[in-house]
């Protein structure tokens, strides 16, 4: 279906008007030198684990590129969404505003949803070209002998461009919201702040506190760095994407009262929030990690995925404890991606449990199959996964299933420095220059 | 021509009891006129009268407190004006690191504009000479002339133009005068908003005169002329400012 040929000259416009924002090619320019920091330091990192240094043996074939170097070089791109892109976006919105292009280009009739659309579909194409560091760093580590794992690469690479949707987003929201773009970047700052601090309240409140810290950005994010694509984050996250563009699209309109506005932004934020939470119902994911580490091991699973029967854990164990922690991510995550019925349930008075320790009850963890329950301590996965076979009367499997073997590599970052301190920085003034002479010629 | 124009006297548009307050400010209080087809109307008003309010309540910018904008029998709200009704603000400097060239370029294709009219109207504006300038280096007058540019390259039958003299120096302001004649045909019907009397009584057919968001006379020079003699209750020299004072 073509486009209308309103929207392809839109889309050319804020094609060029990114192109002539200095704020994008000054982002350009920076991703680079943080790129390049992050891959550097990552690679030297890896070669000491890997042995360089006499490092363990053990530890070596333990080692994955994806917690080594990929994830880390990919982190880079967080900072740069969080901090540099809030900026690009905002500029590209607010300066339509401030020029009076707004006043003109709304007369066009085309709805506002639509416009801002454009916008953050050039905003996306221009952090795919941000992205081109990440592609340079790759080369590298693959031209070192390292190795690379396409589908864990693929998750990074989705949860990060979700990540800068979700600025780009705001960011609009924002810009169309305030009247000035440095109150516009105030909102967004807040906003970013205020998930950290969701995230830090969650930490030690658990509860409620904690399941909304889990779509908070940065939480997702560490989910695909763990190469473990979840359909309820992708879902969430494109949720609030909509939600933020069709809530800038309403503030960008000129001409409507703002009583009007505010109700109908109280009407998006509502049915946003509940498809929000249905999104968070969604159960699939999937495990696209080399190692599988998101998952038992098939064995394991194929036992597990035979109980059909509800079953309840009940963990007394407090939010701060290191063991609940290690006990989430260890097993109980992999639990809920392998028994299609399960319920986990947090149960502590305080959040530290520092004072509960002496508690008759805590550091129990209960297990309830269809009735029958049996209560443990151990929080690791061979103790829980020992209590459910007990539970469920199931022999367990026959231990010995080789395990991946890991890509230890000790090299050093050889050529990467004057590539992204150099090169890329000089290669970004001059592609700038030289569209701007072609632009304005 | 203004013959012509004169000719045209079917209300096309109709702006009824609009008003419109800021806080505790009336900035329009129940205005009311009517713009008829084929001619140039000028909203005339002092600093602060409220011109630039208007304007932006009619083309549906600004939400107006009360009172609509009637396109023959039919109320139209907010969004759907634009199908008739091209507003170019004062004072905007839109898509300022783009050249000239590309600004008209790409208001014809986003608009939809008139593209059979570009070269004359760049002729006509005295263009030429700055289609590789970016907007932001232009100079007021500059810029002036390419957001009238802007304007005529429009699809709509009506144009409203807040101050479409405002930086032009006596030369530009006649040629821009002449310009917005030639364009003005049966289907293209001006609207301007001008603080400089002068410079309306040179360009108008007819007038509204606003002052502190009210409509104080509505008319063509002649009849305003014999409005402001009956209101001073004597003789007034052949004059429009001095038929604005006596008005206002």
């Amino acid at each position: 279906m073509p486009l209308p040929s309103a929207w392809r000259w839109l889309l050319k416009k804020e094609w060029r008007e990114l192109m002539s924002s200095r704020s994008w090619w000054v982002m350009l320019a920076l991703v680079g030198p943080l790129v390049g920091v992050s891959f550097i330091s990552a690679v030297r990192s890896y070669a000491e684990a890997s042995g360089q240094g006499n490092a363990a043996a053990g530890l070596a074939d333990a080692l994955f590129p994806l917690d080594g170097v990929v994830a880390p070089t990919f982190s880079a791109y967080e900072i740069a969404a969080s901090f540099l892109l809030p900026f690009v976006a905002i500029r590209a919105i607010a300066s339509d505003r401030t020029s009076g292009a707004l006043k003109l280009e709304l007369q066009q009739g085309m709805m506002p949803v639509s416009m801002i659309s454009a916008k953050a579909l050039v905003l996306g194409a221009g952090w795919l070209v941000a992205g081109v560091p990440i592609v340079l760093a790759g080369i590298l580590w693959a031209s070192y002998g390292g190795s690379l794992y396409a589908p864990e690469i693929g998750s990074l690479a989705l949860g990060h461009l979700l990540n800068a949707g979700i600025v780009i987003a705001l960011a609009a929201a924002a810009a169309s919201l305030a009247e000035h773009p440095s109150t516009a970047a105030i909102l967004v700052l807040a906003f970013t702040v205020g998930t950290w601090v969701l995230s830090f309240v969650a930490a030690f409140q658990g509860g409620m506190w904690e399941e909304m810290a889990g779509y908070t950005p940065s939480e997702m994010l560490q989910a695909f760095r763990r190469g473990l694509v979840r359909l309820d984050h992708v879902l969430a996250a494109l949720v609030l994407i909509a939600a933020a563009l069709v809530l800038a699209g309403v503030w960008m309109r000129l001409g409507i009262p703002m009583r009007r506005k505010a109700m109908e932004s109280v009407a998006i934020v509502s049915v946003a929030a509940a498809l929000a939470f249905a999104a968070s119902l969604a159960r699939p994911s999937w495990d696209v990690s080399e190692n599988e580490r998101n998952s038992f091991a098939a064995s394991d699973a194929a036992i597990l995925g035979k109980i059909t029967t509800p079953l309840k854990i009940e963990v007394h164990l407090a939010p701060e404890d290191p063991r609940r922690f290690d006990l989430e991510k260890q097993t109980l995550s992999k639990l809920r991606r392998t028994i299609r019925n399960v319920t986990v349930e947090y149960v502590s008075g305080s959040a530290t449990g520092l004072f509960e320790q002496a508690s008759e009850h805590y550091g129990e963890i209960w297990y309830d199959l269809g009735g029958k329950r049996i209560v443990g301590r151990a929080a690791t996965m061979d103790g829980v996964l020992d209590a459910i076979y007990e539970l469920a009367n199931v022999q367990p499997p026959h231990e010995g299933e080789a395990g991946h073997r890991g890509h230890p590599l000790a090299t050093q970052p050889t050529g990467a420095a004057p590539v992204f301190y150099v090169v890329w920085p000089l290669a970004v003034l001059g592609l700038g220059l030289f569209l701007q002479r072609r632009r304005l010629s | 021509m203004r013959e012509e124009a004169h000719n045209h006297t079917d209300p096309i548009v109709r702006v009824h009891g609009l008003s419109k307050t800021y806080g505790r400010v009336h900035a329009l209080e129940d205005v009311g006129f009517s713009i008829r087809a084929g001619e140039i109307l000028g909203l005339i008003g002092p600093n602060g009268a409220g011109k630039t309010t208007l304007f932006e309540c009619v083309a549906g910018l600004e939400p107006a407190d009360s009172g609509g904008i009637f396109f023959g029998p039919l109320r139209v709200e907010g969004r759907h004006r634009s199908s008739k009704l091209f507003y170019v603000p004062d004072g905007i400097a839109p898509w300022p690191d783009q050249p000239v060239r590309w600004v008209l370029e790409y208001s014809l294709g986003f608009f939809g504009g008139r593209r059979t009219f570009a070269d004359q109207v760049i002729a006509d504006l005295a263009l030429a000479p700055l289609m590789s300038v970016p907007i932001r280096a232009l100079s007021k007058g500059q810029r002036k002339r390419t957001l009238l540019a802007l304007g005529l390259l429009a699809p709509q039958p009506i144009l409203l133009i807040d101050e479409p003299f405002e930086g032009l120096d006596l030369r530009q302001s006649r040629e821009a005068a002449a310009t917005l004649r030639k364009h003005l045909t049966p289907d293209r019907t001006f609207f301007l908003s001008i603080h400089q009397i002068a410079d309306a009584a040179k360009v108008c057919d007819r007038f509204v005169l606003l002052s502190g968001g009210r409509v104080v006379a509505e008319g063509a020079l002649d009849m305003l002329t014999a409005l402001a003699r009956q209101r001073a209750g004597h003789d007034l020299p052949p004059d429009f400012e001095e038929v604005f004072l006596a008005l206002t």
